[in-house]
């Protein structure tokens, strides 16, 4: 009985601009904002220093859930840097729905002073990731 | 489009006319008595042949990180070879400068694991052959481009068996003067004609398992990819595929794994890797000896991936890869 009850948490994978996302995960802090403790974020210099093979890694070395996050397109530091970003993670999102396993993975844009969007959106997709996972455990 | 005919046995002529020079080679291949085979010819040859029913390895494979240094080199190869020729220049691991690339008409090849003794070499009797035999490779089966319109000339067959000769860019003009005769319009039908679309590709992560559960992890099908051109591969050190302290490390940490480790880690990343140059030649899954079916999972994939910009592996020169550039107001719906 006990078992049924105890819920399985998901571990989500985030790779986070250092420019934009990274700050707005430290302004949620400062904020005292909270978001879900499975959300573990890896800081990168851009968002497209993510090799599609390191969110493919995170996957299959068990994440339930990666999303990338940077800033918004035309915000970026180093001037298109997100702009590679969004073609690499839309393709990798194909090859993922080639493989019924779209729901794993998110790409969001979220600058440094949004620290509200940005638990919104990592709480939203743990939320959704979470409802899931045990929607397949009592099956 | 203006075209020059090939006259029977006048292209050994051609090619040994350019392989006087010294610095000139010719890649290709020859007629010999095992079949045929791919060749680097110099000085002289004798026993040319435009096609090659037998399909070992994609010959841009040898191309790889080519620079020339004033040799003049003229391509005589399939349209997928060729194709891999040009992505591997986009990638900058060709120099184009000094290189003539020459795509032929393709009729289909069957695999070299096949006993391939009695295959003909002539047009007209190969396109007979693979009508009543199924033997073709599967990859050849589903192929989109097999017209030699790539490259900077094409030799094309028509609908009676003769060769014609067409310029595709300044390079192929050089190339056609070599040929002896006059240029004259081109009025007959192609033996060849345009792409199929094929099905979406679709998958689920069942038949994947099932599908690489013999895969061995020889990494054969990586080495023989002609588009797979990393000197540093990520999957040369032990940190994607762990293996002796590192493996044990792992286990430690995070419980039992599954030997060979990482297969589908490894075919994934791959997948994505080559996804916007395959050419969907199928040299992965000749060079696997466990017989994997590779060539469905990655031209499957490469196809719904190049969809999506509107691009095509080794059409053009000047399409740049979609990885390598972008528009600003564009995939609005990959984002949440």
């Amino acid at each position: 009985m006990s078992q049924d009850k105890a819920e399985k948490n998901p571990e989500i994978i985030g790779f986070a601009c250092s420019y934009c996302t990274f700050k707005a995960s430290e302004m949620a802090g400062s904020l005292r904002l909270k978001y879900p403790d499975g959300v573990k974020l890896v800081q990168v210099p851009c968002s497209s220093r993510v090799d599609p093979a390191f969110v493919i890694k995170a996957i299959f070395e068990g994440a339930d859930g990666v999303f990338v996050a940077g800033c918004h397109p035309g915000d970026c530091h180093f001037i298109k840097g997100n702009y590679f970003t969004r073609r690499k993670i839309a393709a990798l999102k194909e090859m993922f729905d080639a493989f019924s396993m779209n729901d794993k993975l998110r790409l969001f844009w979220v600058s440094a002073a949004e620290a509200r969007r940005f638990v919104e959106k990592v709480t939203g997709m743990y939320n959704e990731i979470k409802e899931r996972k045990n929607v397949r455990k009592e099956n | 489009m203006l075209g020059k005919k090939i006259k029977n046995g006048s292209i050994e002529d051609t090619l040994n006319r350019f392989l006087k020079d010294d610095q000139h080679l010719v890649l290709g291949f020859e007629k010999d008595e095992n079949g045929v085979s791919l060749r680097a010819f110099k000085n002289h040859l004798d026993h040319y042949s435009f096609l090659n029913p037998i399909f070992s390895t994609n010959g841009a494979l040898h191309l790889r990180r080519l620079f020339s240094k004033g040799t003049k080199i003229i391509l005589m190869l399939r349209p997928c070879e060729i194709r891999a020729y040009i992505e591997l220049i986009k990638l900058n691991q060709i120099e184009r400068e000094d290189i003539i690339a020459v795509s032929i008409d393709c009729l289909g090849t069957v695999s070299s694991k096949e006993k391939a003794d009695d295959i003909p070499v002539e047009a007209g009797q190969l396109k007979d052959y693979f009508k009543n035999s199924d033997t073709m490779r599967w990859a050849c089966k589903v192929c989109r481009e097999k017209r030699g319109v790539v490259g900077d000339a094409g030799i094309r067959i028509d609908k009676d068996g003769l060769f014609w000769a067409f310029p595709y860019t300044e390079k192929g003009e050089t190339f056609l003067t070599l040929i002896e005769g006059e240029s004259e319009e081109n009025k007959t039908e192609m033996l060849m004609s345009g792409s199929e679309k094929t099905d979406k590709f679709q998958n689920d992560m069942k038949t994947f398992a099932k599908d690489f559960t013999k895969c061995i992890m020889c990494m054969n099908c990586r080495d023989m990819c002609p588009v797979c051109y990393c000197i540093d591969c990520v999957f040369n050190g032990d940190e994607y595929l762990p293996k002796g302290d590192a493996l044990l490390n792992k286990i430690l940490r995070s419980g039992p794994v599954q030997l060979p480790q990482g297969k589908e880690l490894f075919h994934f990343i791959r997948m994505y890797h080559v996804s916007q140059t395959c050419v969907g030649c199928g040299a992965c899954e000749e060079a696997c000896p466990q017989g994997i079916p590779l060539t469905k999972y990655f031209k499957g994939v490469s196809e719904r991936l190049q969809g999506m910009y509107s691009y095509m592996s080794g059409k053009s020169f000047d399409e740049t890869i979609p990885y390598l550039t972008f528009l600003e107001d564009e995939l609005k719906n990959a984002e949440d």
